[in-house]
């Protein structure tokens, strides 16, 4: 039961890593936290579903142009509503992405109101057994997509003289300012970066998933508690920790209650809260004086 | 002294929804119903239910309507939330003034607004949601059209008693008020009859994994599961058992589920071939007991989807309808309950079941039938094997 707990875990768990690293991008670089990024999860899904459904395409190029899409729409809540807003108070900014999240659950609502919508699965290969242990394509598929993307990711931040950009913004804005960076228009590839990595984890949980305008509010407080456990603002810790939350969900419910699998999140927050405010990786707030 | 007339005046202006005008909401042309039920939200695909109740409205007014006024409806939206289902109920009866109310799918929902309802003393027909609280004890002004949980729940473990050898059940539900409507009942049947449940577990709403509940079943491989879960999560379940070698496992679901679209959504007959669902209809969903019914709601509403759900509101809708012809022209709320109150055996030709509300019982359906796919296709059952 462990290694199938631990294997269903692990794909959860890359899904609630994916939105809690999208979540991340734009807090470590804009200091926001996106309210509405569970509904950016859900248009990406949406967005898929429509090109796949409706118009009969295959999942993978269906796929690649919802995440651009969503890519274009974060890119586009930049540059249209958050920058005329950058002088005024933080909480507008959070304000903002609420309205956003409410504006896109609204329209899904208008359009798919009274449906729970399936999304045709990616690969529906009959379950392989190993023992007591059983390997499906979704959960094979869903964790070797987001271990590629995180290769990708963070071999671009590490490797790459992107990265070596993304990682002066970081730093100091005002310092990479002065060596020539835009920040502004880093701000809102951070947006669209985060908008699109939302919207492949849309993607992947919904051909397990079902599609319902209501889908995004449960992974957006997944990705509060994996960012959380991880430490605010590290890129690493929002991966370990959704990883880390979809394993915990998944053993509490076994071994303890299945009534814990949905306050796990809950639970992982007040206890790194209390325990270990910034988190497994997160950086100790210093002030100098 | 000079405060005493603006005292009897705040005074009765406190005191006037229990003193509601008998004939509030109506004219000589119309009664005007407040249909509220869940139009958006995730379990909007509940409100199918008022859409048929409201195209059942529109034939009776086709055809003159009840002593020459017409079934006017007048919709709010309740998303299955509490507050803004409480919103929906004060505005239909303080600001759209109107003479009764009919409808409410979500238990959770019309359980929170029976109170405000009672008090304020206008007719309330529930029409979908199941929740015995909400009409026991019984209010005088509030009427359960629709088997009650307790009804279901029995109905679901007889169900699942009547299969021969079913000695070990679980139960999986979602941890509210609807789902313990269902699943309380059923697990009183159970231990009346010497079965104990061998799990109780939980999948919340919204959860897109049924894993750790599956694999808890695993271990101990029941001979009938009994699910009360909504249906996204019913899919994501019957797709989870059949994953991890269970898919031969009877499910036992709710009202809340129907077979049609459970198949349509899990994509694959192999996955519900063993899943049966409370089925309070006369007849299979295609079959010609419910041909009428289907082509009046298409009627009204040509686009609209059928499901199991778009049924379910008419037969209080037929009741409605007797109990206004037997008050007369001369209608007020008074008379209206109290034709309701006499409603007795009624054969409303959409429930499997009778309709009887008497001044001391207003759950007015006892029974149910159940529906499971026989050679693939639904087909409506009175027992394990029998055909109804």
């Amino acid at each position: 039961m462990l290694m199938q707990l631990t294997l269903s875990g692990a794909s959860q768990g890359a899904i609630y890593a994916l939105v809690a690293l999208s979540l991340t991008v734009v807090y470590r670089s804009t200091t926001v936290v996106n309210f509405g990024h569970g509904d950016l999860v859900m248009s990406g899904a949406f967005v898929a579903y429509v090109l796949v459904v409706g118009l009969g395409l295959a999942f993978l190029p269906a796929a690649v142009i919802a995440v651009v899409a969503m890519f274009g729409l974060g890119v586009c809540f930049s540059r249209g509503l958050i920058r005329p807003i950058r002088g005024g108070p933080h909480i507008g900014f959070a304000l903002m992405s609420i309205a956003l999240g409410y504006t896109l659950r609204g329209i899904a609502r208008t359009v798919w109101g009274r449906e729970v919508l399936p999304m045709p699965r990616v690969f529906d290969i009959e379950p392989i057994f190993l023992g007591d242990v059983v390997l499906t394509g979704d959960a094979l598929f869903t964790i070797a997509t987001v271990a590629v993307l995180l290769g990708l990711f963070f071999a671009m931040l590490t490797f790459t003289d992107i990265g070596k950009m993304v990682q002066a913004v970081y730093q100091s804005e005002r310092g990479a300012r002065l060596v020539g960076i835009n920040v502004s228009r880093f701000h809102d590839l951070s947006w669209g970066t985060g908008a699109a990595l939302g919207a492949v984890g849309g993607i992947l949980i919904a051909p397990v998933s079902f599609l319902h305008p209501d889908l995004g509010a449960s992974f957006l407080i997944k990705g509060f508690a994996a960012m959380t456990l991880g430490g605010f603002g590290s890129l690493g810790g929002a991966v370990l920790g959704g990883v880390v939350l979809g394993l915990a969900e998944q053993y509490a419910g076994a071994y303890i209650d299945t009534a814990l699998i949905d306050i796990t999140a809950y639970l992982l927050i007040i206890l790194v809260l209390l325990v270990r405010p910034r988190g497994l990786f997160g950086r100790k707030a210093v002030v100098k004086v | 002294m000079k405060r005493l007339p603006t005292f009897l005046a705040a005074t009765a202006l406190l005191a006037a929804p229990a003193l509601a005008d008998e004939t509030t909401g109506l004219t000589d042309d119309a009664i005007t119903i407040g249909v509220m039920g869940p139009f958006s939200g995730n379990a909007s695909s509940y409100s199918k239910a008022e859409i048929g109740l409201m195209a059942f409205y529109d034939m009776i007014n086709e055809a003159g309507g009840v002593h020459g006024r017409k079934l006017v409806a007048v919709q709010e939206d309740t998303g299955c939330d509490t507050a803004k289902g409480l919103a929906a109920a004060k505005k239909l009866i303080f600001q759209d003034e109107v003479f009764m109310l009919q409808g409410n799918s979500c238990s959770g929902v019309a359980v929170a607004l029976r109170p405000e309802i009672e008090e304020a003393g206008l007719p309330w027909i529930v029409a979908h949601a199941v929740s015995d609280t909400i009409s026991d004890p019984v209010a005088a002004n509030i009427f359960h059209g629709v088997p009650t949980g307790n009804a279901n729940g029995r109905a679901m473990a007889e169900f699942v008693l009547s299969r021969p050898d079913t000695k070990k059940v679980a139960i999986i539900e979602h941890s509210n008020d609807w789902a313990h409507s269902y699943s309380n009942p059923a697990q009183a049947y159970l231990k009346e009859h010497g079965v104990e449940p061998t799990e109780v577990l939980t999948m919340e709403r919204g959860q897109t994994d049924a894993t750790a509940q599956v694999l808890k079943m695993r271990a101990d491989r029941p001979d009938f599961i009994i699910a009360a879960l909504y249906e996204a999560e019913t899919a994501i379940f019957l797709r989870d058992l059949k994953k991890y070698g269970l898919g031969d496992i009877p499910v036992m679901g709710t009202a809340g589920t129907d077979l049609e679209n459970t198949l349509k959504r899990v994509g694959d007959l192999e996955t519900v071939k063993n899943y049966y669902v409370i089925h309070p209809y006369v007849d299979n969903l295609d079959g010609p007991g419910m041909q009428k019914w289907a082509d009046m709601i298409h009627k009204y509403y040509p686009d609209e989807e059928l499901t199991n759900f778009s049924y379910i509101a008419i037969g209080s809708g037929v009741a409605l309808v007797k109990a206004l012809e037997a008050a007369g022209p001369d209608l007020t709320r008074s008379k209206l309950i109290a034709e309701l109150d006499k409603i007795s055996d009624l054969d409303t030709g959409v429930l499997s079941a009778p309709i009887t509300w008497t001044a001391d019982d207003h759950q007015g359906v006892k029974g149910s039938a159940v529906s499971g796919f026989v050679d693939g296709k639904p087909t409506v059952l009175k027992a394990w094997g029998q055909p109804y």
